[in-house]
């Protein structure tokens, strides 16, 4: 098991360079350059272009790669183009926990509401209960969730004011679990409405697909409670493919995020992303992506592990 | 949609800009019911303002956007500032001179100014300030205003001249709004690292009415009253600059009642009216400083009778466009300009829809109508694109509106609709890839026209028309020469004139802008100049 992980960690060096170097390139090829939004007719491009040597931004582009390269294998993320003089690690470490919190409790959220759902609406096969489970997941699929968003903001916050309408928490509050509480229910609630219909109908077909086997009939003839048939021998084996889902949502953890983050003000690394994208704001973009391409293969990488831990079939 | 002092930017930041950052706009109207926020009172004394795109630095020699200027505005003061109707107003100056030939500019310093530590400002900052575009080593983007200085010199302490190479009216408008930074933290630092120093962004120490607080990555920046404001302390607390990314959001913010002000962009007018009538906001308008256009690319010989351009204009029924896209917001422009500024030029030649006449006009300039309806000169067919760009929804509606107009006297369109960036670079030098453009224009403090109209700003410039008319061109070299206001006015409004009657472009309509209030706020009041006029004077009631 132990060399099998350092064997994936030693894999995912090349893979991440890789990744940078396409990276790089697709951002270099988008028109344009930090410059491009400093258009105004009392700019002269003399002090435009001072701007651009001083940055490095006329070098080729290999030059610049190497550049950012040799910083980053020294962990060095470089000072942000546009925001002048800040370190980009400084922009990472005020956005990443608030969107990790968000993420883990919007998909803490998703799985305990879906997967009893699922597990249920498989026992109850074709019933009426069944049936409406899947008409909502499949309206879920179907509609986009920053609409969903913006009408509980309509809802619940303007015209109920239950909610706060955006924000992590309350200006000039001290700082309290139960701000933050309240400011977080409803954008993780929302983000977790777009895994929620995906995840019931996963949970429902591997549950149905466990019922099937064999070794739940022997259980059932051997006289055991329904009640412990299905959870402790269906559920278990039918949650081994959900880790794959789990594993394949964790890349979503930054991208996922983007509109829920804008909609309601959430000041994430998303919307970090977002706002270096449309600046072209290059060593910002760059450690976002190294950030999210690092989380994917720690991700793949525990689905992986987790699956060992499940199912006693794999070994590693 | 707030406009500051602004200059800074400059004389024109394209409109654009503003409309590229909206969102997916939500179907349907909200429907502003309840909300009653808990306790008015609890906002205190701040200011909550709201901005979807985050700040960058606060030091007005580098920065570039308008949500830190505006801020900058609050914590930074510069010689003098603009009243309501953009008249030049004392800020650190207290009065300033000039001689007959407009070359020597003497400034009298307010002596009772104190930095947000305690220090007092001087003459020694005014120099340091000024002085730092014209460094050989400056890496930012603001050499230009300051191009006309010859020399700044310290006559005493709380007396600053300068010496200009030529006479230029906008120096007082533009170059002279420029805030002053202290020299006593900043005096030791190279030019060429004040880019990238702390002070922009940690901790910068002004003159003006707020002292910065604190800037909560991705959240806010905050603001609290400098108790030793030189025009007296701010009545309010402090301010609040909220980074709010979707309009949708921060429009619901606003209804109940957690912003204080907020500009409004046309979508949201029919619901920032629906808040007022509910007694929820106050809600104020007025022509803002910009116009919006259909600009012709004269380098097409399609274009280049004038009587072509007159037709394509009396074809366009601007009153309609105006009524069901804009749901009224605006009015018609026969010229360039703007109602909000003060050289704007009422009475030019006017092109009223006549599509009639447009056909009369077509007819003179040899085009008749083919076996398909499309009208032909010389085997050659009456068709041309019209472009656009996404991020402007009005604009679309715009194009989709001329295209069917023009049909209907026999021209052919077809609308591309392009990405911000992608729009930007086809449409200006060096490539001029257009024939047509839906487009406005959004003027600064100062109202010089040379930047649009000039055979000058061709090449490189504004001028994206390819316009050229030696007589525009004179009167326009003249205009920035000369310093009574009046004389000025005459200059330009001639030249605006002669403009509207070549109709490089169909002028299209003056947006009007909307502000909404909270009904507690007293002090600001909507206009083009300077949305924050006497901001320290501005309080809640009770």
């Amino acid at each position: 098991m132990t060399t099998y992980i350092i064997r994936r960690c030693l894999m995912a060096i090349p893979l991440l360079f890789l990744i940078s170097v396409i990276s790089f390139g697709i951002m270099k090829m988008a028109p344009g350059d930090p410059t491009a939004l400093m258009m105004d007719p009392m700019i002269k491009q003399e002090n435009l272009e001072a701007y651009k040597e001083s940055y490095g931004l006329n070098d080729s582009i290999v030059v610049q790669y190497g550049r950012w390269l040799g910083n980053m294998v020294q962990g060095n993320f470089g000072e942000s183009f546009i925001r002048q003089g800040v370190p980009v690690s400084e922009l990472i470490t005020a956005r990443l926990p608030n969107t990790l919190l968000l993420m883990l409790v919007s998909t803490f959220i998703a799985f305990i509401i879906s997967i009893p759902l699922g597990v249920w609406s498989a026992t109850k096969r074709n019933s009426l209960q069944d049936y409406a489970i899947t008409v909502v997941s499949f309206l879920g699929v179907a509609t986009p969730n920053f609409w969903i968003g913006l009408v509980l903001i309509m809802v619940l916050s303007v015209h109920l004011g239950w909610f706060p309408i955006g924000g992590v928490a309350t200006y000039g509050e001290p700082f309290s679990i139960w701000d933050r509480l309240h400011h977080l229910v409803l954008p993780a609630f929302v983000l977790a409405t777009a895994d929620m219909a995906g995840l019931t109908r996963y949970s429902r077909s591997s549950m149905l697909d466990v019922l099937r086997q064999d070794y739940i009939r022997t259980a059932k003839a051997n006289g055991f409670r329904q009640k412990t048939v299905i959870f402790k021998h269906g559920l278990r084996n039918a949650l081994i493919p959900i880790i794959t889902i789990f594993g394949l949502m964790l890349p979503s953890f930054i991208g996922g995020s983007v509109i829920i983050e804008s909609v309601f003000a959430w000041p994430g690394i998303g919307l970090l992303f977002m706002e270096a994208a449309f600046q072209r704001d290059y060593p910002v973009i760059m450690a976002v992506v190294v950030i999210a391409a690092t989380l994917v293969v720690i991700g793949n990488l525990l689905a992986d592990i987790l699956y060992a831990v499940f199912d006693p079939r794999i070994e590693y | 949609m707030f406009r500051k002092p602004l200059w800074k930017v400059a004389a024109l930041a394209m409109v654009l800009m503003i409309a590229a950052c909206s969102q997916p706009e939500e179907a349907g109207n909200i429907d502003a019911n309840a909300a009653e926020k808990e306790g008015a009172e609890a906002e205190g004394g701040n200011l909550v303002l709201a901005t979807t795109a985050a700040p960058t630095l606060f030091n007005p020699y580098y920065s570039t956007d308008t949500s830190s200027s505006t801020i900058e505005g609050f914590i930074f003061s510069g010689l003098v500032t603009v009243d309501q109707d953009f008249n030049p107003e004392g800020d650190l100056a207290e009065s300033w001179d000039f001689t007959d030939d407009g070359l020597r500019w003497t400034f009298h310093l307010r002596e009772n100014v104190k930095w947000h530590d305690g220090e007092p400002m001087t003459a020694d900052d005014v120099v340091f300030s000024y002085t730092i575009p014209k460094d050989p080593d400056y890496v930012g983007p603001r050499g230009l205003p300051f191009e006309i200085i010859e020399e700044v010199n310290k006559i005493d302490d709380y007396t600053v001249e300068f010496v200009l190479s030529e006479p230029y009216a906008p120096f007082i408008t533009i170059t002279a709004q420029f805030e002053v930074l202290p020299k006593h933290i900043l005096g030791e630092v190279p030019i060429a690292e004040l880019g990238k120093h702390p002070f922009n962004t940690k901790e910068p120490i002004g003159t003006g009415p707020f002292k910065f607080k604190e800037w909560k990555e991705g959240e806010y920046i905050a603001l609290e009253a400098h108790e030793d404001y030189h025009l007296g302390a701010p009545k309010l607390d402090g301010l609040l600059y909220k980074i709010v990314p979707d309009t949708n959001t921060s429009m619901a913010q606003l209804q109940v009642g957690e912003i204080s002000m907020a500009g409004i962009s046309p979508e949201y007018v029919g619901m920032a009216q629906d808040l007022e009538a509910k007694g929820m906001v106050k809600l104020e308008s007025g022509p803002s400083n910009a116009f919006e256009y259909i600009g012709y690319n004269l380098r097409n010989e399609l274009f280049q009778d004038k009587k072509v351009r007159h037709a394509l204009t009396h074809a366009i029924d601007r009153e309609a466009i105006i009524q069901a896209i804009l749901g009224d917001a605006g009015t018609v422009a026969h010229g360039p300009g703007s109602p909000a500024n003060w050289a704007f030029n009422p009475d030019v030649p006017k092109f009223e829809y006549d599509p009639e006449k447009a056909k009369q006009l077509l007819k003179e300039a040899g085009w008749e109508p083919g076996p398909d309806g499309i009208l032909e000169k010389d085997g050659k067919k009456f068709e041309f694109a019209l472009k656009t760009t996404s991020a402007n929804e009005i604009r679309q509606q715009i194009a989709e509106v001329a295209q069917q107009q023009w049909a209907e006297i026999g021209i052919k369109t077809s609308i591309e609709v392009l990405e911000w960036s992608a729009y930007v670079e086809q449409t200006s030098p060096p490539n001029w890839n257009f024939d047509a453009i839906v487009a406005g224009w959004s003027i600064g403090s100062d109202p010089d026209p040379t930047w649009f109209w000039h055979t000058s700003e061709i090449e490189a410039g504004l001028n994206y028309n390819g316009y050229s008319n030696s007589e525009v061109d004179e009167l326009l070299s003249k205009n920035t020469q000369i310093a009574d206001l009046e004389e000025r006015k005459a200059v330009i409004a001639e030249a605006d004139a002669i403009v509207t009657e070549d109709q490089p472009n169909t002028f299209l309509y003056y947006p009007e802008g909307y502000l909404a209030i909270s009904p507690k706020l007293v002090g600001p009041s909507y206009n083009a100049a300077n949305t924050y006029y006497k901001i320290h004077e501005w309080y809640f009631e009770q």
